[in-house]
């Protein structure tokens, strides 16, 4: 028995070489007779290039990580007799498992001579490196005599994405996902699917298409592929769900924000599926006390009061006690009375505080200068450059 | 990386793989450079990411945000080990303990892959071919070093040989343009590049041709007809104003224009044989079955103007309006400035089928072995095209050697002053046509070379005043001109064809613009316009003429770009094809689809063959129909359902049960779905039901891969294949693709 394998990669479409005349030219029709006799040409436009002729592979080319190994395997009769009880057992070995391949386990009766035992074996790769396809047959001689062989096949699996991230952190609790996506393969690429799993806290909102005369329109244009060594970036906005955006404690420290789902197609619809790991990021410290704004006007005019809505967040486990000072800089100017008292906070809580203030100078102006002190345990929490916003003249009319 | 590290060892599979340890390490050192870290266990937020460790400096220095590198995969291994990548190696011998024996493990020699299996004149050639095929696989740009450039990977045993196996040279890239040194090839051109030049005594063969053409007019008229009719003619072309001086010389023979000067050397000013009245008389004799000699003589110089018609370059212009304005010797044009063409190798004669079956089925069955060279036809155009036609290119090329040889440019003529003629230059279109046909590129760019941008003054009928009088335009066909752009993409260089398809695109445009306007192509007043309603068609005629040449400009942009994989602009290039050639619209829907789905942009081709539906339900016939079938099979192709795409292929079949494609395809899909012998049988009846048409080079391809997958016997069904095509095929035949070698 001889056993054969051939991986199944997508065949390809043969392409011919046109070459054109004209009929005043010396071979007349001659050339495009030519052309149109090739059964490779595509008929009634002899000149394009893609055929429509299916070769089968070539070579063994390159196999990626989450792409599908198939794989043909053959036994074969060579001999002149019959052979019996035949077994093909075809097996995967990777750097940490064995995995078994074949379709059946059953062995086949007999074979008789010039016949031969066909398996197309499927396999999603799922680990980089070196694989190796062991492809053991037994079987019985006509004699009686059990033989046994096998065949190995070693093959590496390739990283076919570079995939980077990049995490931003808004004011407003959202939190911006970069992910640039490299195409480390060699064949153009097709992405499919790039999309985030979020995890239970945040929902996603996918920044990759604009809405244009109401019909969503990818950000990449009519490029839908990816050359070789292109990268590709997408922006994802998570935001927390409410349930834990209220409590504040919760998202803290490191937090899983959700993976990475791409699914990608090459060569005639040749399929591939990655997913990244967990993605994680650091929330932003912010310390016992969070002060975040809910209103600010962007544009001011100079020396006139004008308001903005204070969110203080108790981010502590402990309760405070807290009192407000505002000092003055040398172009803002705070209205009210420093040193008030906001009363106690229970941990997770937070309260709203509307300020009034002016600014003495034009131009951009840093808000500064607000204090918290926490009575309980004497501790002082600055809060400078909160904000900023642009101080006008009031001879020109403000707009907002 | 080394292939190396991880190749030679044939571990017992039961032993996860020592030799892995080296290369990581390497790789991680790779890694640093260009992602940040692939551990994956760390976190870049704003606040922190200066902080964190693993950022390469190079990052920090360029003051970018660093980008967190992600490990992809389901698996703990963080390992990248994007180094290199096996073709599927035979790891030991049948017999199999699973030690293959400790002397391939050993070897740290880069070749060390090498099989105690393999036998020797199995590795040999396969060895030269893979790492040249993958190299042209490669993209420019990815530094990973990939094992097939090593040099030479021995191959280890027959199995394995699928996965190795060159390309099929006309299957696009992979494919290296040399020239082919059969073992006859070497002894041939020896002896015939000893044999005296014939520019200085024409063979008597040739002379029925380039000689007295009204001794053998039959044929020769067949040779006037379409070439150098107007050169006379247009004497009788009131609208052309002839300078026609002086003194015509005795020697002036009929056919004269046909015929070079043995030592044809000089200026325009000296070159002419001038064209005096006498042998016109001769030749319109030839023309005496018409029925009116003077409007045949016509309407022959209103096409030549229309397919000569062309646009010099400022330099060449400038010259060319000296040369008609001339005095005696006046014009000087720089011998840089000239084009002196020669053959660059005088014989690529040889049957690579023959030598096949001198080598597998010995020396009986090569004689039976008869395809015609070019000895064994006619040594004129007649000839020529029998040539070509039965597909003996080799011999054409060679023939085309001969006749520009007795034109005066043969071999080692390049360099050499020489005058050109209608003929001699459609001559060398047809040979390097052939080479760009026979995939020798690189023989096709040295003879090439001296024509330089096809702009030379000396290219067009107004350097030569006395033997075209009044004739204007260029010599050279507007089909070489596409070849030349041409010729640039197969040698690597795709972007030079781009530039040489616009400059032709540019002109091509110009003239179209100025027909438009209703002026002659050159942007002068139309001397035919005048006539009214003849005018008018000619105009009509001129349209049509440039309007095609632009669109097939249009094409071989588009080809270009599809070879340079640059789809998208090649997309847009195929749809305006299809303003230019509105009846391949279906066609060219399709090949826009089938694009598509070669990316893997499986929804944008569906569109496209839907737009291909909608096209095809207008013209009803059994092409639309196939063409739907098609393209719904490749789309279940692309969804991976072979299944499927097999019952259309067989679908199409049913209708046209002699369709090649879909023939062949549907064994392919056959093999998919793991039924090989019944791949193989619909393979082989298709090449036994029509050997003339189907024993195409693809075919045969596949054929041969499926028998090298059958069986150990492969050998014996290849050489059956060899005697098949022995019998039908002429010498251009690619033997490459019944894998013998």
């Amino acid at each position: 028995l001889a056993l054969k394998v051939m991986r199944l990669t997508k065949p390809t479409l043969f392409t011919n070489i046109p070459v054109t005349c004209e009929e005043k030219d010396l071979p007349g029709d001659l050339f495009n007779q030519l052309m149109r006799d090739d059964p490779s040409t595509v008929n009634g436009a002899e000149v394009l290039m893609l055929g429509e002729m299916l070769t089968l592979p070539q070579n063994f080319g390159n196999i990626f990580l989450g792409e599908t190994f198939s794989s043909y395997i053959s036994v074969h009769n060579d001999s002149n007799q019959v052979v019996k009880d035949i077994l093909v057992k075809a097996d995967l070995q990777t750097s940490s498992q064995r995995l078994n391949l074949s379709a059946s386990n059953a062995a086949v009766a007999e074979l008789k001579p010039d016949c031969c035992i066909d398996d197309v074996i499927h396999h999603e790769v799922k680990e980089i490196g070196t694989h190796i396809l062991v492809c053991a047959v037994s079987y019985t001689t006509q004699a009686g005599e059990k033989m046994y062989f096998r065949k190995f096949f070693k093959f590496q699996v390739l990283k076919p994405l570079d995939v980077k991230t990049k995490f931003y952190n808004a004011e407003t609790d959202e939190v911006f996902l970069e992910a640039q996506i490299q195409n480390m393969t060699t064949s153009p690429m097709f992405m499919e699917k790039v999309s985030l799993e979020p995890s239970i806290m945040y929902n996603v909102t996918e920044l990759n298409s604009v809405s244009q005369a109401g019909e969503c329109v990818s950000t990449f244009g009519s490029r839908a592929y990816l050359q070789p060594m292109d990268t590709r970036q997408y922006l994802y906005c998570l935001k927390p769900k409410n349930e834990f955006a209220e409590k504040a404690g919760i998202i803290k420290g490191v937090t899983v924000i959700g993976k990475l789902d791409i699914v990608w197609k090459t060569n005639l619809g040749e399929r591939g599926r990655l997913q990244t790991s967990q993605l994680q990021r650091m929330a932003p410290g912010y310390g016992d006390v969070r002060l975040s704004l809910e209103a600010i006007p962007d544009t001011v005019n100079l020396e006139e009061p004008f308001h903005i809505t204070c969110k203080i967040t108790n981010c502590s486990e402990r309760t405070m006690d807290l009192v407000l000072e505002m000092c003055n800089t040398n172009s803002i100017h705070w209205c009210g009375i420093s040193g008030r008292q906001l009363g106690k906070l229970h941990p997770s809580s937070s309260l709203c505080l509307a300020l009034t203030l002016l600014s003495s100078v034009q131009g951009l102006q840093s808000i500064s200068g607000l204090r918290l002190t926490d009575t309980f345990l004497k501790r002082t929490y600055e809060y400078d450059d909160i904000a900023q916003v642009c101080v006008v003249s009031s001879a020109i009319k403000v707009e907002s | 990386m080394e292939d190396a590290g991880g190749g030679e060892e044939t571990p017992a599979p039961e032993a996860p793989h020592p030799p892995q340890l080296a290369p990581p390490e390497e790789q991680g050192l790779l890694f640093q450079e260009e992602t940040i870290d692939l551990g994956g266990d760390e976190f870049g937020s704003e606040e922190n990411e200066t902080a964190s460790e693993g950022s390469s400096p190079l990052a920090d220095k360029l003051n970018e945000h660093m980008m967190e590198s992600v490990l992809i995969s389901d698996s703990p291994n963080s390992e990248g080990d994007a180094g290199d990548l096996g073709r599927v190696r035979d790891e030991a011998e049948p017999g199999g303990e699973g030690d293959p024996g400790p002397e391939p493990a050993g070897t740290p020699s880069p070749s060390g892959e090498a099989d105690g299996d393999c036998a020797p004149e199995d590795a040999a050639p396969s060895s030269g071919g893979a790492p040249r095929q993958d190299a042209a696989r490669e993209v420019p740009g990815s530094e990973a070093a990939r094992p097939e450039q090593e040099p030479p990977v021995a191959e280890p045993v027959p199995v394995c040989t699928i996965f190795s196996q060159r390309a099929p040279p006309a299957s696009g890239d992979g494919f290296e343009p040399q020239m082919v040194k059969s073992p006859s090839f070497g002894g041939a051109s020896e002896a015939s590049a000893r044999t005296p030049p014939q520019v200085v005594q024409p063979s008597p063969s040739l002379s029925t041709f380039f000689g007295d053409t009204a001794a053998s007019h039959s044929l020769a008229s067949d040779f006037f007809d379409s070439f150098t009719t107007s050169a006379f003619i247009s004497v009788s072309n009131p609208g052309a104003g002839s300078p026609a001086p002086a003194s015509p010389p005795p020697l002036a023979v009929p056919g004269t224009e046909g015929r070079p000067e043995p030592v044809a050397m000089r200026g325009p000013q000296a070159a002419a044989p001038p064209a005096s009245p006498e042998p016109f008389a001769h030749i319109q004799a030839v023309f005496a079955g018409s029925d009116d000699p003077f409007a045949t003589a016509l309407s022959m110089s209103e096409m030549d103007r229309r397919n000569d018609a062309w646009l010099p370059g400022e330099a060449t212009r400038g010259v060319l309006r000296a040369v008609a304005t001339q005095q005696r010797g006046a014009v000087f044009v720089d011998k840089e400035n000239l084009t002196m063409p020669g053959l660059r190798f005088d014989n690529i004669q040889g049957d690579a089928v023959k030598d096949l079956m001198l080598r597998f089925l010995g020396e009986k069955a090569a004689a039976k072995r008869q395809v015609l060279n070019a000895d064994s036809v006619e040594q004129s155009f007649v000839g020529l095209k029998q040539l070509i036609s039965c597909r003996n290119w080799r011999a054409a090329v060679d023939l085309c050697g001969r006749l520009l040889t007795a034109h005066g440019q043969g071999y080692g003529k390049s360099g050499l002053l020489t005058s050109h003629t209608t003929d001699s230059l459609q001559l060398w279109f047809v040979r390097l046509a052939l080479l760009v046909k026979l995939g020798l590129f690189q023989n096709a760019e040295m003879e090439f070379e001296p024509f330089g941008n096809l702009d030379q003054p000396d290219l067009y009928y107004e350097y030569y005043p006395h033997v075209y009088p009044g004739r204007r335009g260029s010599m050279v066909p507007f089909s070489m001109r596409i070849l030349h752009a041409e010729l640039q993409q197969y040698l690597g260089n795709p972007q030079e064809s781009l530039d040489r398809l616009h400059k032709v695109k540019t002109v091509c445009s110009k003239i179209l613009a100025n027909l438009e306007q209703g002026l002659a192509e050159d942007g002068g007043m139309s001397s035919v316009t005048q006539e009214g309603r003849q005018g008018c068609s000619y105009l009509v005629a001129s349209i049509r003429l440039w309007r095609s040449r632009l669109g097939r400009v249009m094409y071989s942009m588009a080809n270009c770009l599809l070879l340079m994989k640059d789809y998208v602009l090649a997309v847009e290039a195929y749809h305006s094809v299809i303003k230019y050639y509105p009846e391949q619209e279906p066609q060219l829907l399709s090949g826009i689809g089938r694009i598509s789905l070669q990316i893997g942009d499986i929804k944008t081709a569906e569109k496209y063959f839907q737009d291909v539906e909608k096209v095809t339900q207008k013209l009803d016939g059994l092409q639309g129909k196939i063409m739907v079938l098609m393209n719904s099979a490749f789309l279940h192709l692309g969804q991976n359902n072979f299944a499927e795409a097999h019952r259309f292929f067989t679908e199409i079949l049913r209708m046209d049960p002699r369709n090649a494609v879909a023939n062949n395809n549907a064994a392919v899909c056959l093999l998919y779905l793991g039924k090989l012998k019944d791949s193989l049988r619909q393979l082989e009846a298709m090449v036994q039901q029509d050997p003339r048409h189907y024993l195409h080079e693809s075919v045969l391809f596949n054929l041969t891969t499926m028998y090298e997958l059958e069986s150990s016997r492969s050998m014996q069904k290849k050489q059956a294949l060899l005697e098949a095509v022995a019998g039908k095929e002429g010498d251009s035949f690619n033997t490459q693709c019944l894998k013998l070698a």
